[in-house]
């Protein structure tokens, strides 16, 4: 960290002004984000936000950073290209329960087995809320307040923090929006993991799930330190009621690629030429 | 320059203090944003004139701290009773079509909280000068509150199913 | 007919290694300064399975396939029938075989004359390691008057991984080969200049990349562009980039984008069921004006289609398969040599456009190996005119310009930090839905691309004759031997043959066909995807006429110029 003037959280928000619903849980995370880069000292002009769609993906846009703002699902990959390719910038990458584990589903469990060192917030309240509210991967499934799954979706819904774990995650916690200062920590303690790091953030709905309200009573938070046992995490994470909140689990583990891997050979591109004369 | 116990006590006070009056006057900003967002002016109104009173309280905190060294905490590193300070209003006690009448009961709720948050760090603290800011610092809030509980009370009744609408969310993306 | 080339076929199955005897044969004729394609034909097998060579030794270095073959050697017969619409024989040919393995009927048929070669016999006679296909690389060498020092040469460095025993084995059939007398006569062409390359399109369209500065690669495996990626990834440790292993194509366009937004160029690869899942995100780097370039080496579609074999039938996806209006480059190499002329060009321009460039390879070009005089470069761009991107904090990432290229700044850029984004948005880059700022960035996107201009090489003009052949890609070559063929029988071409096929040049075009009096054109799909295209942006004065042949089998120069005669032959009779 440098001499320069500490900023405060409110410096990292950017002059645009966020659209979610008053009530909703991301402006906690919002919050969380900001505070966690001023306690980080992070220079925003190396610090990028990559999303998908939905509402929580619009979060980059009201962060004073880079941001990049891309498709529905894909926001892991542009974050993972965008990391090997430039080590040297801070990566996080933000988005939804559809758009993270059902668009892209593929994407989140395979950042997990990689390994590269970003900052992945999964910002869930069980509902595609930009399309009027349709149940999600992880909607209970006897939740019929959607027309288009009008007896509920009748599946189980996933466990996010067991696939994570079953997908090589080395770093696994899990926030609350209606605890932003607790979310914050976990945010400085993620980005400075050498490694993916997975903040589960249990983020409430208030129009499409004002039900989500609810969970303010049964939220717990851990001071446990975390499991470092995948055994013992997994048998947690497969029975939990998902509610418990704080760092779950850390392993160390090689990140990917290994690092100085792009030292570029003399005369390289020339000698790559030469090779192809008879 | 040698710390005094007095001192200690007090800077740490102050730290949180301030933090509270800080912490009240972004969230009751970011609230009144939100709120002109979705076009409910008189909260909106409210929540910024809110805002303003935290401003205003912060400068009092700010000019009492002026001549000291404060300990640099980090957000989460404050000792509340709760998740978040006594007077910031959580983001997910909102909802677009609040009540003027539900806003000021959100905000008297946070100024009961912070009189007890003071009164408390007043009783519980072992130093006399900080018991006497704490308490002084109370007693503000209470007078806040009561100033509140007059507005709520010249407000006319409002309607019991604010929540209802007749038309569907919209389907931005 | 066969004065010009000289067509051999190798076949074999199980493991006969007939490929590695034909690369060898390429590489020692190489080596004498000839020219040639060796194209390779397998069945559906992963190993073991039959397989042929298809050598096609030259005087220049237009390569198309062989129309018919000079000479077959069958290191056995099994499945050969798999072949038989490629490996056309006629009385005029040879066949090297064990006389003592049943001809297959069509090779009866076509009266080809026999001449036997016990290959299982002496090859097991010579060493108890001993391989048909070696015994047959020096037989083959002879014919064409190669030292069998050479092979052995070669052959020793091919096989440097295996037993000692394995490799003087090697040797012996290769020297055993060389020493036999047999009664076959094969026309061989002249030599050409010494100091040529022997490449295959996929690799040079990495070696373009590479050289046009691309440094990150994302890659998903798929037939006919693993052989790119698989180039590509030990290049890249040498030139000090990184590539990335996907988990599928969305990943991988997505990952290019990431390290492309980083300032890093960056590149993929791919084939038609990868384009087309590719194709959301290629329209995020339009809208975003992330460059990107993506190599798509076109194979039989739809759907898996025929993964090995060539086709030209992904024009449309790729000039149309984005949703919505995005205006992108797309580009097509002509032959091998200009895989690396073009990709280069093509990842120049998508960094100058800010935009995605898809590059149409195809199999053919992609997986045939030429041998080749050194490929033509393109030239780096000259620097544009640094743009300012104004006082801090006042950036405009999607500003209006005259040219409607923006000034790019990357992350690390001290004071112009802005959100890339796939909504459309107002100059500064924030979300906007608005008539104004939609009709205003559309116009940008679009005019960027038609106010560049692209200079000289978004074709390639031969001749000047009244009949127009136009092509695209690989189709080139079998246009302009059919042309040669239409000029001997008195038809005066001009062959047009587009590398660049969106933006298209439509005045240049045009200005090009100006004068003609029919206009053909040509490639290799079902449905006639540049024909569409072309009298979709072109108001011709002359009749268009379509030919289009579906793959797998290439194009035939002697049935396109049967085609357009009998055309013009009816046209007079009329």
């Amino acid at each position: 960290m440098t001499d320069a003037i500490r900023l405060k959280a409110k410096d990292y928000k950017s002059e645009v002004k966020p659209i979610w619903c008053p009530g909703c849980g991301h402006f906690s995370v919002h919050n969380a984000i900001t505070k966690a880069m001023a306690a980080l000292g992070i220079d925003k002009d190396r610090t990028v936000l990559v999303s998908g769609i939905g509402c929580s993906s619009r979060l980059p846009a009201y962060v004073d950073s880079y941001g990049f703002h891309g498709v529905h699902g894909r926001g892991l990959a542009i974050a993972q290209g965008l990391k090997v390719a430039r080590p040297d910038l801070t990566v996080l990458a933000l988005g939804g329960d559809g758009d993270g584990f059902s668009i892209g589903g593929n994407h989140f469990i395979h950042a997990c087995r990689r390994n590269v060192d970003i900052t992945y917030i999964a910002m869930d309240n069980e509902v595609y809320g930009m399309t009027k509210g349709q149940a999600s991967p992880t909607t209970p499934m006897d939740w019929d307040h959607s027309k288009l799954t009008p007896h509920g979706p009748g599946v189980r819904p996933f466990k996010p923090a067991a696939l994570a774990l079953a997908s090589g995650a080395p770093w696994i916690a899990r926030g609350y929006s209606g605890n932003p200062n607790q979310i914050a920590k976990l945010i400085a303690e993620a980005v400075e993991f050498p490694g993916f790091s997975f903040l589960h953030v249990m983020s409430q709905c208030i129009t499409f799930c004002p039900e989500q309200t609810d969970w303010k009573a049964i939220v717990t938070e851990s001071e446990a330190p975390p499991l470092a046992d995948a055994d013992e995490a997994a048998k947690q994470f497969l029975h939990e009621d998902g509610f418990q909140t704080g760092l779950l689990y850390r392993e160390q583990r090689a990140t990917w690629p290994p690092p100085g891997a792009t030292a570029a050979e003399e005369g390289a591109p020339g000698k790559l030429a030469a090779a192809f004369r008879v | 320059m040698a710390t005094t116990a007095t001192d200690s006590a007090l800077a740490n006070f102050l730290a949180h203090s301030l933090e509270l009056e800080s912490e009240a006057r972004e969230r009751y900003g970011e609230l009144a944003e939100s709120m002109d967002a979705h076009h409910n002016r008189p909260v909106a109104d409210f929540f910024r004139r809110m805002a303003a009173e935290a401003e205003h309280h912060l400068q009092e905190v700010a000019a009492l701290a002026g001549h000291m060294t404060l300990p640099q905490l980090k957000a989460w590193e404050f000792d509340w009773p709760d998740a978040e300070p006594p007077e910031t209003a959580s983001y997910e006690a909102l909802h677009y079509r609040m009540s003027l009448r539900q806003a000021m009961q959100l905000a008297l709720a946070n100024e009961h909280a912070a009189e007890r948050y003071y009164r408390e760090f007043a009783n519980r603290t072992g130093d006399a000068g900080t018991a006497a800011v704490a308490n002084r610092f109370a007693d503000e809030e209470s007078g806040h509150a009561a100033e509140l509980e007059r507005m709520i009370a010249a407000l006319p009744a409002s309607g019991l199913h604010l929540r209802e609408e007749d038309d569907e969310p919209h389907m931005p993306e | 007919m066969s004065t010009r080339y000289l067509s051999i076929a190798i076949t074999g199955a199980g493991g006969a290694g007939v490929i590695s005897c034909g690369e060898l044969l390429l590489r020692a004729w190489a080596r004498e300064g000839g020219r040639g394609l060796l194209r390779k034909a397998y069945g559906p097998q992963i190993r073991g399975g039959e397989s042929a060579a298809l050598l096609k030794l030259t005087a220049d270095e237009r390569y198309t396939a062989a129309s018919r073959y000079d000479a077959v050697v069958a290191l056995d017969w099994d499945n050969f029938t798999r072949f038989e619409d490629e490996i056309v024989l006629d009385a005029d040919s040879w066949v090297l075989c064990d006389e003592a393995q049943a001809l297959p009927p069509a090779v009866v048929a076509a009266g080809a004359r026999v001449v036997d070669v016990p290959f299982d016999e002496l090859a097991a006679a010579c060493h108890p390691e001993g391989r048909v296909n070696m015994l047959a690389l020096g037989v083959l060498g002879r014919l064409l008057g190669l030292p069998a020092t050479t092979l052995a040469e070669l052959a020793g460095q091919k096989l440097a991984g295996k037993p000692r025993d394995y490799r003087d084995a090697a040797t012996a059939c290769i020297e055993l080969g060389a020493a036999r007398d047999i009664a076959c006569q094969l026309p061989v062409p002249p030599m050409g200049n010494k100091g040529a390359w022997y490449l295959s399109g996929n690799q040079a369209a990495g070696l373009g990349a590479l050289e046009a500065g691309i440094r990150f690669v994302a890659a998903y495996p798929i037939t006919p562009a693993s052989d790119v990626l698989e180039w590509m990834a030990g290049g890249l440790e040498r030139v000090g980039g990184q590539l990335v292993q996907a988990e599928d194509e969305l990943a991988a366009i997505n990952m290019t984008i990431g390290a492309a937004f980083g300032g890093v160029p960056a590149f993929t690869a791919t084939s038609g069921p990868g384009l087309a899942l590719m194709t959301e995100s290629i329209g995020l780097a339009v809208a975003s004006e992330t460059p990107v370039t993506i190599l798509n080496v076109m194979r039989g579609g739809p759907s898996t289609g025929i993964p090995t074999k060539s086709e030209q039938s992904d024009l449309n996806i790729a000039l149309h398969g984005l949703h919505g209006d995005a205006p992108h480059l797309v580009l097509a190499p002509l032959d091998i040599a200009d895989c690396v002329f073009t990709t280069g060009w093509a990842v120049q321009l998508a960094q100058r456009l800010q935009t995605a460039a898809i590059v149409l390879s195809d199999q053919f070009i992609g997986q045939s190996t030429a041998i080749v005089s050194e490929p033509r470069r393109c030239a780096p761009f000259a620097a544009t005119p640094a743009q300012d991107p104004g006082e801090e904090g006042a950036y405009l990432r999607y500003r209006l310009t005259g040219s409607g290229v923006s000034a790019l700044v990357t992350p690390g850029d001290a004071g112009h930090r802005f959100t890339a984004d796939g909504l459309e948005h107002n100059e500064k880059g924030t979300p906007s839905s608005r008539q104004s700022d939609h009709q205003r960035q559309l116009a940008k996107r679009q005019d960027k691309l038609t106010a560049f201009d692209f200079g000289g090489d978004w074709a390639q003009i031969d001749g000047d004759g009244p009949v127009a052949l136009v092509s695209f890609g690989s189709s080139a070559a079998a246009v302009t031997e059919a042309a040669n063929q239409l000029a001997e029988s008195g038809v005066a071409t001009r062959v047009i043959s587009l590398r660049l096929l969106a933006p298209l040049q439509t005045a240049a075009l045009a200005a090009a066909l100006e004068g003609c009096s029919r206009v053909f054109v040509v490639e290799q799909n079902h449905g006639g995807q540049l024909f569409h295209y072309l009298r979709g942006q072109l108001d011709f004065g002359q009749p268009v006429h379509s030919y289009a042949l579906a793959g797998p089998v290439p194009l035939s120069p002697e049935n396109i110029a049967q085609a357009v005669a009998t055309v013009i032959a009816e046209a007079t009779r009329s």
